[in-house]
């Protein structure tokens, strides 16, 4: 059995600023949305105040196409974290999006054993819902 | 061109508390133990010290910090030893302790101070080490706590696997490392497993923590505090122990945008951007060192930093470190005294400590002989590099 159970697992549940709001709203929408600079037209992820790029404040958030590939995992055993005992051993990863050269977007390895997460495996995102407010990026095998 | 200063300042006395996995007695207790020490190691009294200097964090998240429990603040260190002739102190937030150590270093050097004690204390806390995030997650975490990247290890074993798969490496290699650290520890008296050996089946089937960190690949956090006194070389000549010349030293935090998700990204970069500093001033490089400490937190962080530092090349550090290569007597010892993983969690300073002790010739039975050139990377090497060099005698 190598699925990671997580129905029963409460996880920590996002609180959006000033400088994310933008994107919890589109997760909520099912759109994944990235900071574009208006002055250079990199896309960056997490939310900065200024480009990474050319430190241009004229940012604003644009819809990203959520195909990509696995940059960096983890399979945690661990049971530190109460609230995700029950779906360990799980797989943590770490994306980097086609259309997102550079910016890394964090989630889970969805819909497939723990075991398939490796460096490079082809990804798209899917959505998870947590309450009315927030919904959850996630991805899965894009095969 | 050399640093002007190289040479010019010194690691004295070196003292340490027990090294203990609860709190027997207040950090502070433990913290003053060690100053103490430090100072008579020396052979000065107290009053002569006129600097004092600590990196003071609970490098353990979710915690309430309780000065004289959970840190010791300079203002907890000055209340205790009411130095009649303090004329500098300093608490630093970056960079850890290498950073307390290097502006110590810069003080003596413009003067403003003679005798500066710098010192480290940790607390082990009761239960979890790093408390889970909140039910609700602000900041940085709200990107990363949702998926149970719930602490550091879990970025930075996502970093390892990486790491591993980019250079074709196998996690199995890193045995060699854990068991090398275990033998220098077994000859450490104050160090925590001092009296207990690890052998590769112990390794190879220990409980994983977060692939591709087992259990032998994480520190061991300990309660506990170490200190040591620096002073100008003209003046520590004049000193009890032999010193300790501190060559040079370098210093980079690593860019992160937006928090620990992205710092998988580079962890050559704050390594090698501190080490070729530590290198340019101290007129030497890597195949010039005798003697190693590199900071391990967790047994990546030592593999980076053998990589960025120039000790091996990028990608074959734990090629480099098997078949006893850096175990004492090899090639090139790292960790004489067990590292953070084996000997116990002071962040940093028993690295400083050692490298000193070891081209002062005073390391005891994990002494390499001869050892005249001495490096520390006392921090993580992928994160918050601070890098040194010492010498035993102007080259």
């Amino acid at each position: 059995m190598t699925m990671s159970n997580w129905s029963a697992v409460k996880r920590p549940i996002p609180v959006p600023n000033d400088l994310t709001r933008a994107f919890w709203d589109g997760a909520r929408r099912g759109e994944l949305l990235f900071q574009r600079c208006h002055t250079c037209g990199n896309r960056q992820h997490p939310p900065a105040p200024t480009c990474t790029n050319c430190v241009s404040t004229d940012l604003g958030f644009e819809p990203v196409e959520g195909r990509g590939t696995i940059y960096a995992y983890t399979v945690m055993f661990h049971s530190g974290d109460r609230r995700f005992a029950d779906a360990i051993p799980y797989a943590s990863v770490i994306v980097e999006l086609d259309d997102a050269p550079g910016a890394l977007i964090a989630g889970n390895l969805l819909g497939v054993p723990y075991t398939e997460a490796h460096i490079g495996r082809r990804v798209r995102v899917v959505f998870e819902p947590l309450n009315d407010e927030i919904t959850l990026p996630q991805f899965e095998l894009d095969q | 061109m050399a640093w002007e200063h190289r040479f010019s300042v010194a690691v004295s006395g070196i003292g340490m508390s027990a090294i203990t996995r609860s709190a027997e007695k207040p950090l502070a207790a433990l913290a003053l133990e060690a100053v103490q020490r430090a100072v008579a190691d020396s052979g000065l009294q107290m009053d002569d010290i006129n600097g004092l200097a600590t990196y003071a964090e609970l490098p353990a998240a979710g915690h309430t910090i309780i000065d004289g429990l959970s840190i010791v603040s300079v203002n907890a260190m000055m209340t205790m030893l009411k130095l009649p002739n303090l004329r500098w102190h300093l608490q630093n937030e970056t960079v850890n302790i290498g950073g307390a150590v290097q502006t110590a270093t810069n003080a003596l050097i413009a003067g403003v101070c003679d005798y500066v004690v710098v010192w480290r204390a940790l607390h082990n806390p009761t239960g979890i080490y790093t408390a889970p995030p909140a039910s609700h997650v602000g900041g940085p975490q709200q990107f990363t706590a949702p998926y149970g990247f719930s602490g550091i290890v879990q970025s930075l074993a996502a970093e390892y696997a990486r790491y591993l798969e980019r250079h074709g490496q196998s996690r199995e290699k890193m045995a060699a490392l854990a068991i090398a650290q275990r033998k220098h520890a077994n000859l450490t008296p104050e160090a925590y497993f001092h009296d207990t050996p690890l052998t590769r089946d112990d390794y190879l089937n220990s409980r994983m923590i977060a692939y591709p960190f087992c259990l032998f690949d994480c520190d061991i956090p300990v309660q506990g505090a170490m200190a040591m006194v620096l002073t100008r070389t003209d003046r520590a000549r004049e000193l009890r122990p032999k010193p300790a010349l501190l060559a040079g030293y370098g210093q980079r935090i690593k860019v992160e945008v937006g928090g620990r998700i992205a710092s998988v990204a580079d962890y050559m970069a704050a390594g090698s951007s501190s080490s070729n500093l530590t290198w340019e001033r101290a007129g030497l490089g890597p195949q010039d060192v005798d003697v190693a400490q590199i900071y391990d937190g967790f047994a990546g962080s030592t593999i980076y930093g053998i990589e960025s530092y120039g000790f091996a090349k990028e990608g074959e550090a734990l090629d480099f470190v098997q078949d006893g290569n850096v175990e004492i007597g090899g090639g090139l010892p790292i960790n004489t005294f067990g590292g953070s993983l084996s000997a116990g969690r002071l962040h940093g300073i028993w690295h400083i400590a050692e490298a000193a002790m070891q081209v002062s010739g005073r390391a005891g039975a994990h002494q390499v002989p001869g050892a005249k050139i001495g490096f520390a990377g006392a921090s993580g090497a992928n994160i918050n590099a601070t890098t040194f060099v010492f010498a035993d005698e102007p080259y």
